[in-house]
């Protein structure tokens, strides 16, 4: 009875957990969504600007239920709310955002102690954007064949990308992850946990640290995503259809067209006939 | 037959020192209307929480003794069969409808608990609530009213025996917070449903209720019928409750030795008229002559008018169809000085008024003047020496970390001068220098509002707009709130308040603005606009109870506080 | 020329580009076109149509094959009528990965012959981002969700979606109030000079970053109730009860609507298949 009520008690809080991180990253990514994308020169701004957001919550709250609402916020806020719906390939997003946050939210013992949330902020950026740094290298080693035998070509993707890594933890990791979560998380602690019926985080209540189980957890979580991503874009030069196509008939086209005419045909009369009996009752 | 036996409670909520219910027991009979009052504090939504299992089921904590509710004890059943018992509509029920469409979320718990016939009884409990037709509508385009029979549907279609309702009518106009009763009522007398509510409005107690149970420092101190409760005018009073107007007004005549029936005070105007019969209006007497000198007092100068609107209109973008106008062609000139208060049924345009005037909002066409000088292209951030909004919702103006830094802002980011000493003084003079390190959001419903207002005037503004500043308080705190204001009197000079609360604008204002529609329809002192019933009929404001109460017995007495009534009434 | 333009873009963020203009569109969006033929289509049949104009045109480099699907997504577009910032962000998206190339081709150097590949590229991105704006804007939410779940995706997922429909109106005012408190308390630097105005922007980035400090305490005093209500609700045991999935999902029936949309969408198809192997 005991365990069952205390059971019930943390499943709601991590839900509880999961509904304020989803509701609120997936605002934050609407916004950025509709927001245009500042370009200063070879700077982009392509960085999450508001995984301040979901880093700061996994480091007050259960670390996976934060992860996966912000995974699931942005997913739906963003992507099927605004119908901008990438396929497969969102599949990549989702799970690199949910392993960073989660690692950061692991990392810290006690949300008081700013140099940890530096931290572990820094590290969740770092992995999410090189998770997907890896993933980007490993769509071009795919889509191009003899990768390693065209002069420059991998030192110039690694380049790059490596660049590009760079650019992005330093500049937007630091300005819109780093800084806002060492804002927000010491304000907070001890300030939200009340609110959601919750007490803060101490090292009792701490999940424990980074351990194997999390680590091998999260490369399985990783596999998935370069995968889905690479079936996502690589897929293209892998098949090609339009070769037969070129070559079949257009007799065969025809037929189809045919196929479907009847098909709609046949669909109209079932569907006169579906109606008479009905009308005839009314 | 008892429906609900709590005997011994004792209960406190996680990490915390002391026990919120503390050996409590009560007993609650099928088929009662009952109402619990208390302060702010006294642990009565909790008890309410303790019905439908939601403790200790959800909210753990140390929890001993017994409640019984529908012959189930609650620590053996789980919370799904104790909704089907119990339904509950949270005080903040807007944040407890989950689905996206009215008909959805009214048979959504049914749908979890796998009821074949979901559709039919959330329909069901639509039409109870009063909400036939609107069953496709999207949760937004409900009014708040409409949202609260929402979420009061949402629990009626799992048929339970008893219904708790945490303040229902906190935030609605009269005429909104009648069908909410109305509704309640026919629950009770046809469908012979238990009802609780948690209930500030004792006007509303003495309308509808049969038992009052209050509640202080987590114990029941009685339960009592309604009247017989009611009249205990003393001790309510001491648990931060005001007792009906009326009857308070027969407490206070009987201290002053008037000679009156025997038996319970009245605590409705029906009742006051056949108890108060004989008593008569001495329309001479000092209070009411000084309470008409006190109208006279609006300057009128040469100088241009505090805010001035010229032909405004204003439109919002809709969803779906056709754009909702707010306001079209309007006109209202606010003179220096003046104490207004706006008045109107929800969605009349109160809060798009007040946003107009701090530049908050464009019109479309027309000009807001603001000391003779169009807003039109002037910043907002220009504007807020001169004028400034305190916010229905204290949560949303808290920005900062703590009420220091909140007070602090607006002068730090403006460079004044003395900024240090400023917020000090204002803490002082709000008594919040306790408070200073802690956050807006988790301080008490009334020290919230207090800091509300002293970052409203943080800034020396000489218009102050306040929306709905006592919502939702008990006595203390409105007093509190009151004063604050009188306090306030030498900095601001015009102060505009938009509110339901007959009982402030009757006290405090100097003049009345009734929006209608997003037209003024009437525009005056309080004679003027109670006088004439059907300004009140069409717009649906009721005046004070004891307004009422005092032409009932005497149609030229115009009495709008109980001390006006009892000067004024004598044998 | 372009640094301009965006400039002036990012300066009136908060100014024109308001919170209550995206509002405005994003709810049109969600809940504006709930009476289209589109959203009142099966889901599920809705969710195939997409996955085959979703995936195969990027299978496929037939420009008169990509035109046809191309044509069709935008009548479907054009069916579910969405909402005008939907499409310009579209028409941005599409711009940002094509369209650009083409001018940099040309200021290479590069002549009309770099029309075709780029054409071809254009439409695949064009076809797949109207199809599933199609189906994803124009689809009522609980269906989508209903047709998601009948696809055995997570129930927490199909509950995100409509719990997200639910709570997008409210959470955005309260972010805009909150924003509104920042407008009247605090005082954003003059924007006449150039520095001004990226003192100007990075102001309003700070106090978009702010205020979420508000908006994090206030929502988490929402959800608490929320999910207190979700539990006399009933919400947890329905996500493991077998029965409550298939009551849900008893509403979804394919009518002669669906069908027929199906066979016509079958039919443009294959038509343009047949022009393509005439030409």
């Amino acid at each position: 009875m005991e365990t069952t009520k205390r059971e019930a008690a943390t499943q709601s809080q991590k839900l509880m957990v999961f509904v304020l991180t989803m509701a609120l990253y997936g605002l934050a990514t609407l916004l950025t969504e509709l927001i245009p994308s500042f370009q200063a020169g070879i700077v982009e701004f392509s960085v999450e600007y508001f995984l301040f957001i979901p880093l700061t919550l996994a480091m007050l709250f259960d670390p996976l239920s934060a992860a996966l609402g912000a995974a699931t916020g942005e997913l739906v806020f963003s992507e099927i709310m605004l119908g901008q719906f990438g396929g497969l390939g969102e599949l990549e997003k989702f799970l690199t955002v949910t392993i960073g946050v989660y690692v950061a939210g692991r990392m810290v013992k006690n949300p008081a102690n700013r140099a940890m949330v530096g931290v572990a902020a820094i590290t969740g950026t770092g992995l999410q954007l090189f998770l997907g740094m890896l993933v980007d290298i490993m769509k071009v080693q795919f889509a191009v064949e003899d990768f390693e035998a065209v002069a420059g070509l991998p030192e110039s993707v690694f380049a790059t990308e490596g660049f590009a890594f760079l650019n992005d933890l330093l500049f937007s990791g630091i300005l819109f992850c780093l800084l806002p979560t060492l804002f927000l998380v010491p304000r907070l602690y001890g300030k939200i946990e009340p609110l959601l019926g919750m007490q803060p985080r101490t090292e009792k209540t701490f999940l424990g640290g980074i351990n194997v189980k999390v680590i091998l957890g999260c490369l399985a979580a990783f596999v998935v995503a370069a995968g889905a991503e690479l079936l996502a874009t690589s897929g293209m030069p892998l098949i090609e259809w339009e070769a037969d196509w070129a070559e079949s008939s257009t007799a065969l086209a025809v037929g189809i067209v045919a196929a479907a005419v009847l098909s709609i045909i046949v669909l109209l009369v079932i569907k006169k006939r579906a109606e008479k009996p009905q009308r005839a009752q009314a | 037959m008892n429906i609900i036996e709590v005997q011994n409670l004792t209960y406190s909520y996680p990490a915390a020192k002391e026990p919120v219910l503390k050996n409590l027991s009560l007993e609650i009979e099928k088929g009662d209307f009952l109402a619990i009052v208390g302060n702010n504090g006294c642990g009565k939504s909790t008890l309410c929480k303790t019905l439908n299992g939601l403790i200790p089921h959800f909210i753990t904590g140390d929890f001993e003794g017994k409640v019984t509710v529908d012959g189930l004890d609650t620590r053996e059943n789980d919370v799904g069969t104790l909704a089907c018992r119990a339904g509950y509509v949270y005080q903040d029920f807007e944040n407890q409808i989950v689905r996206p469409t009215v008909l959805d979320d009214a048979s959504y718990a049914c749908m979890n608990y796998a009821m074949e016939d979901y559709r039919e009884r959330g329909q069901e409990a639509l039409s109870l609530c009063g909400l036939e037709g609107r069953e496709d509508d999207y949760i937004w385009q409900l009014s708040g009213g409409q949202t609260h029979l929402l979420a009061l549907a949402g629990a009626v279609s799992l048929r339970p025996e008893i219904l708790i309702l945490d303040e229902p009518i906190a935030q609605l106009d009269p005429s909104h917070a009648d069908r909410i009763y109305e509704v309640l009522r026919k629950l009770n007398e046809e469908y012979g449903k238990t009802i609780i509510v948690i209930e500030h409005h004792t006007e509303y107690i003495a309308d509808y209720c049969r038992h009052v149970v209050l509640m202080k420092d987590g114990q029941v101190r009685w339960k009592l019928p309604a009247r017989e409760a009611l009249s205990r005018v003393d001790e309510l009073r001491d648990c931060n409750i005001f007792p009906p107007q009326v009857t308070a007004a027969a407490r206070s005549l009987q201290g002053k030795g008037v000679r009156l029936p025997d038996g319970p005070l009245p605590t409705t105007v029906e009742e006051g008229r056949k108890y108060f019969d004989g008593l008569v209006w001495d329309g001479a007497c000092p209070a009411c002559a000084q309470a008409k000198g006190d109208e006279q007092g609006g300057s009128q100068s040469a100088s241009p008018s505090a805010v001035e609107f010229r032909d405004v209109s204003m439109a919002f973008r809709s969803v779906k169809g056709e754009d909702r106008v707010v306001f079209d062609g309007l006109n209202l000139k606010v003179e220096r000085g003046e104490k207004i208060a706006l008045i109107g049924s929800n969605g009349a345009g109160k809060s798009t008024l007040m946003k107009l005037m701090v530049g908050l909002l464009k019109p479309q066409a027309g000009e807001v003047l603001l000391d003779g000088e169009s807003i039109r292209r002037k910043k907002t951030e220009s504007l807020s020496r001169k004028i400034s909004l305190v916010f229905q919702n204290p949560e949303e103006m808290f920005i900062k970390d703590s009420i220091e830094a909140d007070i602090a802002f607006a002068m730090q980011a403006r460079g004044v001068e003395n900024w240090k000493e400023r917020t000090e003084q204002l803490l002082e003079q709000f008594r919040l220098t306790e408070l200073r390190d802690r956050d807006g959001r988790l301080l008490s419903g009334g020290q919230m509002r207090r800091a509300s207002l002293a970052i409203g005037i943080a800034l020396n503004p000489g218009i102050l707009l306040l929306d709905e500043p006592t919502a939702n308080l008990d006595m203390a705190t409105r007093r509190e709130i009151m004063e604050a204001l009188e306090a306030m009197k030498e900095v601001t000079e015009t102060v505009m308040i938009a509110t339901h609360d007959m009982q402030l604008v009757c006290e405090w204002a100097k003049r009345i603005v009734v929006l209608y529609q997003g037209r003024v329809v009437a525009d005056g002192d309080r004679d003027e606009i109670f006088g004439r019933e059907e300004v009140a009929r069409l717009v649906g404001i009721r005046p004070p109870e004891i307004f009422t109460m005092g032409r009932a017995l005497d149609e030229r007495a115009y009495c709008y506080t109980v001390d006006e009534f009892t000067a004024a009434f004598r044998r | 020329m372009e640094r301009k333009a965006k400039k002036k873009l990012s300066e009136n963020i908060l100014d024109k580009f308001t919170i209550d203009f995206l509002r405005s569109q994003v709810l049109k969006n969600a809940y504006g076109n709930d009476d289209t033929m589109i959203a009142k289509l099966d889901p599920r049949i809705l969710i195939v149509w997409y996955l085959f104009l979703g995936l195969v045109p990027w299978f496929v480099s037939d420009i008169y094959f990509l035109l046809g699907c191309f044509l069709l997504v935008v009548a479907t577009t054009m069916l579910a009528r969405v909402a005008g910032l939907v499409l310009f962000l579209f028409g941005i998206g599409v711009f940002s990965q094509t369209g650009y190339l083409f001018i940099v081709t040309l200021l290479f150097g590069g002549d009309a012959s770099a029309i075709v590949p780029l054409l071809t590229l254009t439409l695949k991105v064009a076809c797949c981002s109207l199809a599933s704006i199609t189906v994803f804007s124009g689809l009522d939410p609980d269906r989508l969700s209903n047709g998601l779940m009948w696809f055995g995706c997570p129930e927490r997922l199909s509950f995100s979606i409509s719990y997200a429909y639910r709570i997008l109106p409210m959470l955005m005012e309260e972010f805009q109030n909150i924003l509104l408190s920042f407008r009247l308390r605090g005082n954003p630097p003059a924007s006449q000079t150039f520095w001004g105005k990226v003192k100007y922007l990075a102001y309003q980035v700070k106090t978009i970053m702010h205020a979420f400090y508000p908006l994090m305490l206030n929502t988490a005093k929402r959800s608490r109730t929320t999910v207190e209500a979700l539990e006399i609700k009933g919400y947890r045991l329905a996500a493991t009860d077998k029965r409550v999935k298939k009551m849900r999902l008893a509403s979804l029936k394919v009518t002669w609507d669906d069908l027929m949309f199906l066979a016509v969408s079958f039919l443009w198809i294959s038509l343009s298949i047949l022009a393509s192997t005439i030409f």
